[in-house]
């Protein structure tokens, strides 16, 4: 069956798809992983600055000179460097103040949007499933957040919680609340500087908490469901026959059979979550965080976005981030794995 | 097939660290502080200029800018009149966007070497270029005897004339010379402006009110019209950076240096101390930044009812968007123009800013030559510099201007509104004695952006413990720079 | 509880139906009472999108914001057009689109026929490679990307083949979508392919002829996500492109950010958004079948 001729022909229909793949792809890896390895010794900067932002010195109070810093394509065309074999790319990220702060929002947002996006979107998949009118009308209005630009509904969700004129001291000084602290008004909460300058890290989360679950949300469902749709009705009548309570089929049944589902928007979940981005910038711009938050990293900055700073300034840093973004995403989805066998019946 | 691509990657990392843990750092830290041939030259670095200068081949220089399609239309009439010149040098320029776009797409572009031939820039650009050593020095063509021949038959020597040099005005030219010991001129100043204050004349006459010429009086100044308008931030400052720097300079405290591992220096008492003042104007609503209002605050100023402001700290090259909008009668307000509030009126400091040019090293050479011929008829023809200044509201870098009689005509039609350009520039070139340049080196804008996060960071942040939330601050805007380096 | 069921008596039986009856009334009410909160919630943001950019500043600005607007005003889209100059981003949109989805489709179905039928030496190591890189993250190729189309000469390139090839080049081959079409290759019959063999009909043209038309619902919903995912990126664009051919998200972003834009002016924002979020809608509202599917898909096989 394999001759040549069709040998030949197999490869040719192959070839524009390796090719792209190998420059686009392939070559890609390698080059990231060979950046993040790559660093130099520059002796002409001081080894390192005290918390003072003054130079390190030794016991006699001497200068101390040279360190290793990251891959940079501008130093590679200055062509005065040695580039040498080190880690040190990686441990100038893990050592930034910021990378705890990136790794903080990370896990915060996951730990939330994670759980409370499946849950809903469990509850209304296994409601949606148990009417019939309105079932396609309703089905379609909780797809249509999947269908959106994420940075264009970004900004209305921003537009909502926006307070113009934003006094951080007064809130009642400002010209408009915005709808959202008007909704809570009819409440009789008191109005919250959700995104404006002087806004607290809670309330910052919180925005993006019930932004990237909205978002999430269709996926979700439309995975959920059709899995509900696919399980073989036999379950549920003999639940029916038992007269079990609904909760319990909820519970017993329906969750059991729809493990293989419910693990698999959990992963997709987390990594979604470790590569956040757009949505931030959707509500927060570019900056990453309301104005004045931070002095140094920005407040609600993430992995991905850690990557594009430094990207055209300090290659190996980005390489060395991509890499330790790519293990962690790595080693999250291995736990789920891990925990959803023990936990899934298939 | 994932399980064991997921076992061989597991396998692939085990090895991968056990190999680091038993590599040894090579190099070890010194206390012999390094030289580096900028440290030793005392001779400025020299460029070899073809021996015949300019051969009169043909071409083509492309120039990377900012300039907004008015602006570009004046460039055009004397890209026109530098072809009359030298008709076979084809300049194509284009807009790339803000003054940093230029920067990270130049960065960008000198990877692959497509970079243009000549460049806006600000010092801590070149700084950052020179990293791979693509500027191309300019005393060797500054000091260049060699003679050129223009399409007229008229000779010329290829650099500057002595006339010519003295023609600029020397604190723009200096700015050119900041980057190593020796001085060597990496830039030649283009247009050029400054901060000034922007107020409300009416409001003022109405109220008999007077401009402040220090923070002093500035901030009882404040206190007077937050009576008189509840409801108003009197002041705003565009650039929270600026002010951050001009405060420095103004109190003689440091900012930065261009001194190896010394280069942020702004964590000092000095420093904390005027923004902890400058917090309280905040908090009781005195004033306002453009990150902190949301755009720039010419967009306050010009508000003509509910909350407005009466001031306007902004830069001279934005005089026109500090003018009210216009109806039947003319502009809902007079605008005044004065300098800045200062800390010592005896000893004034304010900020040069404005693009400066410089040239990108090439393989052919006369296309290096060409750039500079061009370079050097932008900053040195008083038609171009009067004509570039009327539209764009910049200061012409050359004192000859004032030999045009258009120019003239301009500056003598200085008013409050129609003319408000007019008299930006006017006020600018007053206090030419003021400017000072902070020091330029590959991070120094680094250090620019993080001053202004600190500024806005300290005012906005509520908390019982000023004095612990500044000193916090700025350690950590200090580490940041160095974390960003 | 089945234990209880055991003894009960008819009448209890009667009873227990209309309870039954009772509570399956009062938990369908509860049920549609719950989906209709929460699609109110989800379609809430579309709502505030519209009625903002009908309103005029001022109206905008009220301190109890309206839920209707007063009185409309279209201005807010004809400001939106020329602030965010969203004619040149639409263009701009549609063509990296369509050229994008007309070479990625050509690619992707070669090489799934190529996975599905053709015979060669290592196929099924290469298959296996080509998943694997599915498992790394996009950020990681994007650092050499950037090098690579900049030594190309096409980063920020003013000319317009340069400008788009350096949007559409990078991510015309998709693992995925070659995944995709390649099970649905394998689901057609062999029988029929060694019968076009027999009959001597070529390999293109069986492709044309018989496999094209049978998967059709899967190419169609590759076209849908090829297009929306152009309508939605953001990073390289912003990376890479040059200012005249920005893609409509990074458009909508910079204009509204830039400063020197004064106070934001959201009602005209709004307006941008609503334009830019239209066109998805309706071609949601067409093919909302090979939409769900495709992406139901990627699910229950990835």
């Amino acid at each position: 069956m394999v001759d040549s001729k069709h040998q030949w022909k197999a490869w040719l229909y192959l070839l524009p798809a390796i090719i792209l793949l190998l420059v686009f792809t392939v070559w890609p890896i390698i080059n990231t992983v060979r950046m993040s390895f790559t660093v130099y010794w520059d002796e002409t900067d001081v080894a390192g600055y005290d918390e003072n932002g003054m130079p390190l010195t030794d016991e006699n109070g001497k200068v101390l000179w040279g360190r290793y810093k990251g891959y940079s394509i501008a130093e590679e065309l200055g062509g005065e460097r040695e580039f040498e074999f080190g880690l040190n790319n990686f441990k100038e990220v893990v050592k930034t103040d910021g990378f705890w702060q990136i790794m903080k929002n990370t896990v915060i947002l996951c730990i939330l949007t994670v759980p409370i996006s499946t849950f809903l979107a469990l509850l209304i998949a296994v409601c949606l499933n148990a009417i019939r009118p309105l079932r396609r009308l309703l089905q379609t209005i909780f797809f249509l957040p999947y269908v959106t630009n994420s940075i264009a509904i970004g900004m209305v969700f921003a537009a909502m919680f926006n307070i113009v004129g934003v006094n951080p001291s007064n809130l009642d000084q400002s010209t408009s609340l915005g709808i959202i602290n008007a909704v809570l008004g009819w409440f009789g909460a008191d109005p919250i500087n959700w995104i404006n300058q002087g806004s607290t890290y809670g309330a910052n989360i919180a925005v993006m908490v019930i932004y990237i679950v909205w978002n999430a949300l269709p996926f979700k469902i439309l995975i959920l469901l059709g899995g509900l749709q696919s399980v073989n009705k036999q379950y549920y009548d003999a639940a029916k026959v038992d007269s079990t309570p609904k909760w319990r089929v909820f519970t017993r049944v329906t969750v059991p059979l729809l493990s293989p589902m419910i693990a698999y928007v959990v992963i997709t979940g987390f990594i979604g979550g470790f590569k956040e981005y757009t949505s931030i910038v959707g509500i927060f711009g570019e900056k990453m965080q309301p104005p004045g938050a931070s002095v140094g990293v920005p407040r609600l900055q993430t992995m991905v976005g850690y990557i594009y700073d430094n990207l055209g300034n300090a290659e190996g840093i980005a390489s060395a981030a991509a890499i330790i973004l790519f293990a962690l995403i790595f080693v999250v989805t291995l736990i789920n794995l891990w925990v959803s066998k023990k936990k899934t019946h298939y | 097939m994932k399980k064991i691509l997921a076992v061989l990657l597991l396998v692939a990392m085990c090895v991968a660290s056990l190999t680091f843990i038993g590599c040894e750092d090579k190099h070890k830290t010194t206390t012999e502080a390094p030289t580096t041939e900028a440290d030793i030259n005392t001779k400025p670095v020299e460029y070899a200029v073809p021996e015949n200068g300019y051969d009169g081949s043909e071409v083509t220089i492309t120039f990377s800018h900012t300039m907004n399609a008015e602006y570009q239309k004046v460039l055009d009439k004397y890209i026109k009149e530098f072809n009359k010149l030298y008709p076979k040098i084809t300049i194509e320029h284009a807009q790339v966007g803000g003054y940093d776009e230029v920067r990270d797409q130049i960065k960008t572009e000198l990877t692959a070497g497509n970079q243009p031939n000549i460049a806006y820039c600000y010092p801590d650009h070149v700084a950052l270029y020179n990293v791979a050593k693509a500027v191309v020095p300019l005393n060797s063509f500054i000091d260049s005897q060699i003679e050129v021949t223009d399409a007229n038959g008229n000779k010329t020597i290829l650099g500057l004339t002595e006339e010519q040099k003295a023609d600029f005005i020397t604190a723009f030219y200096e700015e050119g010379a900041v980057f190593d010991k020796a001085g060597t001129m990496y830039t030649l100043p283009m247009s050029k402006s400054t901060e000034v204050i922007y107020y409300n004349k009416d409001f003022f006459t109405k109220h008999n009110l007077t401009v402040p010429t220090t923070w002093e009086e500035m901030k009882a100044l404040c206190k007077k019209i937050k009576e008189i308008d509840p409801n108003c931030i009197p002041l705003g400052y565009d650039s929270e950076a600026n002010w951050f720097i001009t405060m420095c300079e103004q109190y003689g405290s440091d900012y930065t240096s261009a001194e190896k591992g010394k280069y942020f220096l702004f964590n000092n008492d000095t420093n904390k101390a005027f923004v902890k003042e400058f917090r309280s104007w905040y908090e009781a609503g005195y004033l306002t930044t453009q990150e902190l209002y949301g755009g720039y605050t010419s967009g306050l100023f010009t508000e003509l009812s509910g909350k407005r402001s009466y001031m306007s700290i902004g830069s001279t090259g934005g005089a026109i968007h500090q003018r009210p909008a216009a109806d039947d009668d003319g502009y809902a307000f007079d605008v005044g123009i004065a300098p800045i509030p200062q800390v010592n009126p005896e000893a004034g400091k304010a900020i040069s800013q404005g693009p400066s040019l410089c040239i990108f090293d090439n393989p052919n050479k006369q296309e290096v030559v060409a750039s500079w011929l061009f370079v050097e008829f932008l900053t040195t023809n008083k038609e171009f510099q009067a004509a570039f200044s009327m539209t764009s509201g910049y200061m012409p870098v050359i004192k000859s201007v004032d030999q045009v009689d258009a120019y003239k005509n301009f500056l003598a039609g200085a008013n409050g509104g129609s003319n408000i350009q007019a008299l930006a520039v006017k006020v600018a070139r007053e206090m030419s004695d003021l400017y000072f340049v902070s020091p330029a080196f590959n991070g120094s804008s680094l250090a620019r952006d993080k001053v202004g996060a600190l500024m806005q960071y300290c005012f906005v942040q509520q908390t019982s413990n000023v004095d612990a939330m500044i000193d916090e601050a700025f350690k950590n805007a200090v580490k940041a720079c160095y974390d960003g380096q | 509880m089945s234990k209880e069921m055991k003894v009960l008596t008819e009448k209890d039986l009667q009873q227990v139906t209309s309870r039954q009856k009772v509570t399956k009334v009062v938990s369908q009410v509860l049920l549609y009472l719950f989906l209709c909160t929460m699609a109110l919630i989800i379609i809430f943001p579309f709502y505030w999108m519209i009625i903002s950019s009908l309103k005029d500043l001022a109206e905008y600005r009220l301190s109890t914001p309206t839920l209707f607007p007063r009185e409309i005003h279209w201005y807010n889209y004809v400001k939106a057009f020329q602030k965010a100059e969203l004619l040149n981003l639409f263009k701009n949109t549609l063509i990296v689109g369509i050229v994008s989805t007309i070479l990625s489709l050509i690619i992707t179905i070669i090489t799934a026929f190529a996975f599905a039928r053709l015979e060669f030496k290592g196929k099924n190591a290469l298959f296996a490679a080509l998943l694997a890189t599915m498992m790394i993250p996009g950020e990681l190729f994007t650092i050499t990307n950037f090098i690579t189309i900049t030594k190309l000469g096409w980063y920020k390139s003013d000319d317009p083949i340069k400008g788009y090839a350096v949007l559409i080049v990078p991510f015309l081959v998709s693992v995925f979508y070659i995944y995709l079409l390649r099970q649905n290759f394998l689901q057609i019959p062999n029988e029929l392919y060694l019968a076009a063999k027999v009959d001597g009909t070529s390999d293109f043209k069986y492709l044309c002829k018989v496999m094209i038309p049978l998967s059709l619902p899967t190419l169609i919903s590759i076209t849908i996500l090829k297009m929306m995912g152009s309508w939605n990126s953001y990073v390289w664009p912003r990376l890479v492109a040059h200012k005249d051919f920005y893609l409509i998200t990074n458009g909508l972003r910079s204009a509204f950010t830039d400063a020197g834009s004064g106070e934001a002016d959201i009602p005209v924002q709004m307006a941008a958004v609503a334009v830019v979020s239209a066109p998805l809608f309706l071609v949601f509202i067409f093919l909302r079948k090979y939409i769900m599917k495709g992406v139901s898909r990627s699910g229950i096989k990835g």
